[in-house]
């Protein structure tokens, strides 16, 4: 075993969750490393680009949308749960595992939770080990 | 109607008696002693037997087969035929056959679907409808000719039956599709199992004002209830079954070893009932795998001895 | 429009074992609109594949390109040179489409992606039903609109059957009984004499039954 590597957990978010001026990245965890993609409303997260998240190396994927109810175009959240709860079922199909992917509601500004949500994330990054396309082509690289 | 007598079911019916049928499932083998001993149990105390067609689309042995051996056995069959299996070139080659064989009864289904069976990847046919071949067999009695407009060599002159569900929706069309069978050439017709009087003799009065009663035999179905649980399956499991709540209830209501004779007691008290009905010409009593109460009900209906 | 599903990842990982080098094909008309076949489900499927076959250390190129109607020879063309440069193409297309691209690309294997279910119309957002079976006899006229050889699990011409309860059918409760449906509908256009008069068998001989069917327009010919 080579020494260990830091998990790593892409985050999409609504800029209506955390805005450009807030301090979202400051829930950032010494213990992975996390990429922050904003989107003008959670809804704009297609299924693509959950997937290319992946394929990019993310052993995790968190979508963080604003609390039901809170939408600002009223349905945005609720069509992001149901795009995350197909891609979940897509992951399990091809043996990824859907549990990399997770989706939470959070209140505009909400950092605490945030971070918490990002921490759950990562430690279930941890319990499931690195994403295993990436762990694959790592070695793949490592033998040219 | 108009034809002359071809079997002791349309005699008995043409001069004003009250019939009784009964029926008789094939095995899911090939083993004829099977169809011989429900013959034996049946054989005397009904007019006619009813042989299924791979009924809820199980596949068992053929109608025409089961038939057949009845009919060795000096027992009047009526041939079951679904449009679900085979083409109409099929169902008419079978007919001819069948009559070929000593069949003079049918009855004309479009049968259960086959996602309820035991094939349910197997593909339906459904060529014609249930309708379309009371017509085809019709035609064939009353022109000789096949549905080609070809002259047949012998037409095969059968008994034509066709079913009727006064418990099915809506109900109001029930029985102008009664009137499109009847002019389809519908002898006789044989009902869903009654079990809701009310809604039957709702239904009756409808065919009666239309004059339908006068054109066609109708023959109740009843059907002997043995356990709670069968109770409970036809009523919740059962297409086109209406079993009203309070029958289950009495059925709960007996010890355990008393509820197959309270079925028993429902079924007689049924039959009662129908026979008071104008325009119910006889019952068609189906003992689903409880053949040996039919000669007890018939007899204690008061239906014994048969013409 | 024609309704389409993909199908399951194990069984295109097993239809496209194998090729090295794949052309993922969508379809921009039908089954785009029905999230079977479009330039996002090439997408998707396409990642899905790369990120399965890196996890079990097999090696694959995937080329992605959805062409306008997979059906139509002039935009199946526009494909032509990725097809050159690939093993072999996994169309999301209909049926229809994989074997329009089969009849133009005689050398390149054509793959379907896509199991081809029915022909029918979106009832609401993400709800597609079945409508029309193309039995090259329309009697649409007579059933108020709703076609019972489609729409009724026994196809009976003079129904319902004795199954129909509550306005279901007997397969399935989830299903409306099509006779149902016409009866409701004739009532509501004062037409129930339509259902008085016996229909005789139907003709099926325009249907597939007389084999695969072909429309012929001379003056579109040259």
């Amino acid at each position: 075993m080579s020494q260990k590597s830091q998990s790593k957990i892409t985050v999409f978010h609504c800029i209506n969750v955390f805005g450009d001026g807030d301090a979202l990245p400051a829930v950032a965890s010494a213990s992975g490393e996390l990429n922050f993609i904003k989107l003008p409303c959670s809804s704009m997260v297609k299924d693509v680009f959950l997937m290319r998240a992946f394929e990019a190396g993310a052993d995790a994927v968190v979508v963080l949308v604003c609390a039901e109810g809170a939408c600002r175009y009223v349905e945005g959240n609720l069509r992001a749960k149901k795009r995350v709860a197909w891609i979940k079922a897509l992951l399990d199909e091809i043996g990824m595992d859907g549990r990399r992917l997770a989706l939470f509601n959070v209140a505009a500004g909400d950092a605490r939770s945030a971070k918490r949500f990002i921490q759950e994330a990562l430690s279930v990054a941890a319990a499931l080990g690195p994403n295993p396309a990436a762990a694959r082509s790592r070695s793949d690289v490592a033998l040219v | 109607m108009k034809i002359e007598s071809t079997g002791k079911l349309q005699r008995v019916l043409n001069s004003g008696g009250f019939a009784v049928t009964a029926e008789c499932g094939p095995p899911r083998g090939a083993d004829a002693e099977i169809v011989r001993k429900k013959g034996e149990l049946l054989k005397g105390c009904v007019d006619a037997v009813n042989v299924t067609d791979n009924q809820t689309a199980i596949v068992r042995m053929s109608s025409i087969a089961a038939c057949a051996h009845l009919v060795t056995m000096g027992i009047e069959p009526v041939m079951q035929m679904v449009t679900r299996d085979r083409n109409r070139i099929a169902l008419q080659s079978d007919i001819m056959g069948a009559y070929s064989l000593g069949i003079t009864n049918i009855l004309c289904l479009s049968g259960d679907h086959q996602t309820f069976g035991s094939q349910p990847d197997a593909l339906n046919v459904f060529d014609i409808d249930s309708m379309n071949l009371v017509r085809t067999v019709q035609t064939m009695r009353e022109q000789g000719q096949d549905m080609s407009g070809f002259e047949l060599k012998g037409a095969p002159r059968m008994f034509i039956g066709a079913a009727a569900n006064p418990f099915a929706d809506p109900f109001e069309y029930r029985v102008m599709r009664l009137a499109k069978k009847i002019d389809a050439g519908a002898d006789f017709i044989q009902t869903q199992c009654v079990y809701n009087l009310a809604r039957f003799k709702a239904w009756m009065k409808m065919a009666q004002d239309e004059g339908l009663t006068e054109k066609v035999h109708i023959l109740a179905g009843v059907t002997p209830m043995k356990s709670v649980g069968m109770a409970k399956y036809m009523a919740t499991r059962v297409a086109g079954m209406d079993v009203p709540e309070g029958l289950i209830k009495r059925m709960e209501g007996v010890a355990k070893p008393k509820v197959a004779e309270e079925g028993i007691k429902i079924c007689l008290e049924t039959i009662a009932a129908l026979r008071e009905i104008q325009g119910v010409h006889g019952i068609h009593l189906m003992a689903i795998e409880w053949e040996d109460v039919v000669e007890r009900i018939v007899s204690e209906a008061g239906l014994l001895p048969r013409p | 429009m024609i309704v389409g599903e993909q199908k399951p990842i194990s069984e295109i990982k097993q239809i496209i074992a194998p090729y090295q080098k794949v052309l993922i094909l969508g379809c921009g008309t039908c089954v785009k609109t029905c999230f079977a076949g479009g330039e996002d489900e090439v997408a998707v499927l396409a990642s899905a594949l790369r990120l399965v076959c890196k996890t079990e250390g097999k090696r694959i190129e995937i080329e992605e390109q959805t062409v306008e109607r997979q059906c139509e020879d002039e935009f199946i063309q526009e494909s032509a040179q990725a097809v050159s440069r690939n093993q072999a193409i996994l169309s999301l297309a209909c049926g229809a489409g994989v074997q329009a691209m089969a009849r133009r690309f005689t050398t390149a294997p054509v793959l379907p992606g896509v199991n081809t279910t029915f022909m029918g119309v979106l009832e609401k957002p993400g709800l597609f039903t079945e409508e029309c079976s193309g039995c090259g006899d329309c009697k649409l006229a007579v059933f108020g609109g709703i076609c019972p050889f489609t729409r009724c699990a026994k196809k009976l011409l003079n129904g319902p059957c004795g199954g129909s309860q509550n306005g279901h059918c007997e397969v399935s409760s989830d299903i409306d009984c099509a006779w149902h449906l016409i009866i409701e509908r004739l009532k509501a256009l004062g037409q129930m004499d339509n259902l008085r008069v016996y229909l005789p068998p139907k003709n099926w001989a325009a249907s597939l039954s007389s084999g695969p069917r072909k429309l012929i327009r001379e003056d579109h010919m040259l």
